[in-house]
């Protein structure tokens, strides 16, 4: 094994750097920290810290901007657990299991669940990033725009699933989330649709509407409880899941890693869609489906596990075809151009020995990732034990200053509030809160896309069904958009049908 | 807790009235001290996200830029609007040099289109930092080894040509247009979210060519994916003498984007001329010509009165091509 050798000669390399490690360790805590916090988002994390790298080594630099990447992803759980804040779109998907769980009385157990699948995701992400880079780096370029539209005809189906209890519900917010997805610059003629006149509506202002969604929306229900703590358990418990408990979640960790990495290699698609479409494997899967979304470990393992696993393959495309899949990886490739180092096919052949160290410090970063994030969750969960009256004036103050961190923009703020009431209706008429953050991730994938594919075709609609690909999709879109209906239809047959017989049984 | 309120309230009104004080002072005195300019550290808002190539400009500039004024810079994003709202808030930005911006050559373009308040004459320009031209890129196992041989192909096969661009009405767009008026052929012009997914998917097969600069595409080119036929420069690239420019192929077209220093038009000159001088030693300090040079972006410094010229005849260019093309409004 060539790889092998290349990567024990990185650890060797590594552990001469003090330095280095040191700094991917700052990276890892800063990134958690960012990721907590509504509205800093990795993107933002990494981008702040790049100018401070410019002085470093290169393994120094870049692993300081890996910490805070991965960091940045796993963090967006712990606030989304403990208070329904997700602190990246990502975390909005672990919130819907990870929060009911708080609400049992099990935030510990959520919060080591979210840990350790985030770091079996991401380490094994990096493992296949590894092994894998060169044989994998090809299916990135398979996918064209039709490809997306399909991927994103998928995640939307994913509606069906994350409704809870009623599905109409569910549709109606997310058609409710495509309708406000259609706000802003047409993504194609770049004409602008139901802005106003405001020109801070040309981007549909996403990230305010999540926050408003949950965050906002939840801390102005619990304005409405007169009780003064939050009425969940005072003290954490055990964080450390039993194992029997989650060697019984493994499966799911390993299917939402495999997706996650498949996911992260797509051009475009990132953690948010990944946490998602994981998450509704993992609900496919089950035996006990109806758990999901009243507080399923699993749900809160698959999530994670995804979304974490999505780090290792937008890492692979940009190292090796020189292609950012995300906003993260665009600032990445940056930094690495920055050291004198060109991403791309040359890289691993000119530069091995740095790659393979940076791989090793990778490695060290999830690592790292465990033993912080294990370490702090105590220290966190004490945010629980919290009077109401300083937490929910605390929590609506981080909605707001993370949403104008992001553009800077009060109108940004009116959004989120605005975004806050709605999702407080939403909650009280039992309306899920999910199907619309999906629908505004998906959405204008979507149509971008599906308009993209046609200017390629030249007009023409043979992709739908002479790509295999997008075939293969939208197969699985329509299942899972008709499944649960013909599952309950049948089920309810054969009910009527027993009941008919047994009725009959009794007349002879 | 009463103590502490009370203490707190009068920090706050304390803080309040100083605050006050201070902006009231400056804008009673504000012309005597212009000669003090910078008083208070200068803030420069870059329309383009965290991390982007004018971002990367920006943050670069202002770190040279500390050198050369007695105050520090501070580079804050103000996103949206593809560039709109950050050019806006530069436009409306209170004339007095403590907020400048980072101009690119979309205040040439959003004008037209009907999406912006602001005009190029808004603007004073300090100083251009960087341009980057057009060019025409295609796959290494592309037939056409010559950009006469792909001209010759899109005119023979009108509309079958797809060229990837960042976005409709962005400035790569604009450049395939203008090639297009320019050489009679017919393209089928796709837009992508930026320049990143159009070389995605020139890579994948899924189009023939891009217009995107040579820096975006370097880093396939440097590995024999890509080829590149034409730059739409008055020079060749310096990175990339090889490639012939669209003039020496007897096409007369050159388009660029640039970005640089501008600030709200009545700024007092003495302030606009503060910052020229130090804009000229920051852009010729040799650290921030590394920095771009690391960055693959190219150092194209020109003071204000040049620069003014080049967005003058950008805006004309453009003004008249999205006209012709039916984009202007």
């Amino acid at each position: 094994m060539h790889e092998l050798d290349l990567l024990m000669n990185g650890f060797v390399t590594l552990a001469s750097n003090p330095l280095a490690l040191l700094l991917a360790l700052v990276g890892v805590a800063l990134g958690i920290f960012i990721g907590a916090l509504p509205g800093l988002t990795a993107t933002m994390g990494v981008a702040i810290l790049l100018p401070f790298t410019f002085g470093m080594d290169p393994v120094s630099g870049l692993l300081m901007i890996s910490g805070v990447f991965f960091g940045g992803v796993y963090g967006g759980s712990v606030t989304a657990i403990l208070l329904r804040i997700p602190g990246t779109p990502a975390a909005a998907a672990t919130a819907m299991d990870g929060f009911e769980l708080t609400r049992k009385g099990m935030a510990g157990v959520a919060l080591g669940t979210a840990t350790l699948s985030s770091f079996l995701g991401g380490t094994a992400s990096i493992i296949v990033l590894i092994f894998l880079a060169p044989i994998l780096a090809g299916f990135a370029l398979k996918f064209s725009a039709s490809e997306s539209f399909a991927l994103a005809v998928f995640g939307l189906s994913i509606i069906a699933s994350i409704s809870g209890r009623s599905v109409i519900k569910g549709l109606i917010a997310g058609f409710l989330g495509l309708l406000i997805a259609t706000v802003g610059m047409d993504p194609m003629d770049g004409f602008p649709r139901f802005t106003g006149g405001y020109t801070e509506l040309f981007n549909v202002p996403f990230i305010p509407v999540m926050i408003g969604l949950f965050a906002a929306a939840e801390a102005f229900k619990t304005l409405e409880d007169p009780k003064v703590r939050l009425g969940m358990a005072a003290a954490l418990g055990r964080i450390i899941p039993e194992w029997a408990t989650f060697r019984r979640l493994l499966g799911t960790v390993a299917r939402s890693t495999g997706l996650g990495v498949a996911i992260g290699i797509i051009p475009g698609a990132g953690a948010d869609i990944a946490a998602y479409v994981a998450y509704n494997e993992a609900k496919r899967f089950s035996k006990t489906p109806e758990n999901y979304g009243k507080g399923e470990l699993a749900g809160v393992a698959a999530c994670e596990s995804g979304a974490n696993g999505c780090t290792g393959g937008a890492l692979l495309t940009m190292l090796t075809l020189g292609i950012p899949g995300d906003a993260v990886t665009a600032v990445m490739l940056g930094a690495l151009t920055l050291q004198g180092l060109q991403p791309g096919p040359l890289l691993f052949k000119e530069h091995a020995e740095l790659v393979f160290t940076l791989f090793a410090g990778m490695l060290f970063c999830y690592v790292a990732m465990l033993v912080i994030g294990l370490g702090s969750l105590r220290f966190m969960g004490r945010v629980l034990q919290m009077p109401k009256s300083v937490l929910t004036p605390v929590i609506l103050l981080l909605c707001i200053v993370g949403t104008y961190a992001i553009n800077n923009s009060l109108f940004d703020i009116g959004i989120m509030l605005a975004a806050g009431v709605a999702g407080y209706f939403m909650q009280k008429w039992d309306f899920p809160a999910s199907p619309v953050v999906l629908a505004l991730i998906m959405g204008p994938m979507a149509e971008a896309n599906f308009r993209r594919a046609l200017s390629l075709s030249g007009g023409s609609y043979d992709f739908l069904y002479t790509r295999p690909i997008t075939v293969v999709l939208l197969t699985i879109a329509i299942l899972t958009l008709f499944l649960p209906l013909v599952k309950r239809w049948r089920s309810h047959r054969a009910e009527t049908r027993q009941t008919g017989a047994a009725s009959s049984l009794n007349q002879a | 807790m009463k103590v502490s309120t009370r203490l707190t309230r009068t920090v706050l009104t304390a803080g309040l009235s100083a605050g006050m004080l201070f902006a009231g002072a400056a804008t009673i005195t504000g012309g005597a001290l212009a000669a003090e300019y910078p008083a208070k550290p200068v803030e420069l808002i870059v329309p383009y996200a965290a991390g982007g190539g004018t971002d990367l400009v920006a943050r670069a500039f202002a770190d040279a830029a500390k050198k050369q004024l007695p105050q520090s810079m501070g580079v804050v994003n103000k996103t949206g609007g593809g560039g709109a709202v950050g050019l806006t808030e530069i436009m409306a930005a209170r004339p007095d040099g403590y907020k400048i911006g980072m101009g690119t050559v979309e205040i040439t373009l959003l004008p037209h289109m009907g999406v912006a308040r602001f005009t190029v004459d808004d603007f004073t320009p300090i100083a251009r930092l960087n341009a980057e031209p057009s060019a025409i890129t295609v796959k290494a196992d592309a037939p056409w080894k010559t950009v006469e041989e792909f001209l010759e192909h899109a005119k023979a096969n009108p509309g079958k040509v797809r060229i990837g661009n960042s976005g409709t009405g962005a400035i790569w767009h604009l450049a395939a247009e203008a090639l297009e008026e320019k050489t009679g052929t017919t393209f089928n012009h796709v837009p992508f979210d930026g320049a990143n997914p159009a070389v995605t998917s020139l890579l994948g097969g899924h189009i023939e060519a891009v217009s995107v600069s040579p820096a975006e595409v370097s880093s396939q080119l440097a590995a024999g994916q890509l080829r590149m036929l034409a730059v739409m420069a008055e020079q060749r690239s310096k990175t990339f003498p090889d490639v012939p420019t669209l003039k020496e192929k007897g096409v007369d077209l050159s388009v660029a984007t640039w970005r640089g220093i501008v600030v709200p038009k009545k700024t007092p000159a003495a302030v606009v001329d503060t910052l020229r001088t130090a804009s000229k030693a920051a852009a010729e300090d040799q650290a921030f010509r590394d920095q771009l040079a690391k960055m693959n972006l190219t150092w194209a410094y020109a003071d204000g009165p040049e620069f003014g010229q080049v967005m003058q005849k950008d805006n004309a260019f453009f003004k008249d091509l999205m006209t012709k093309l039916g984009m202007a409004k």
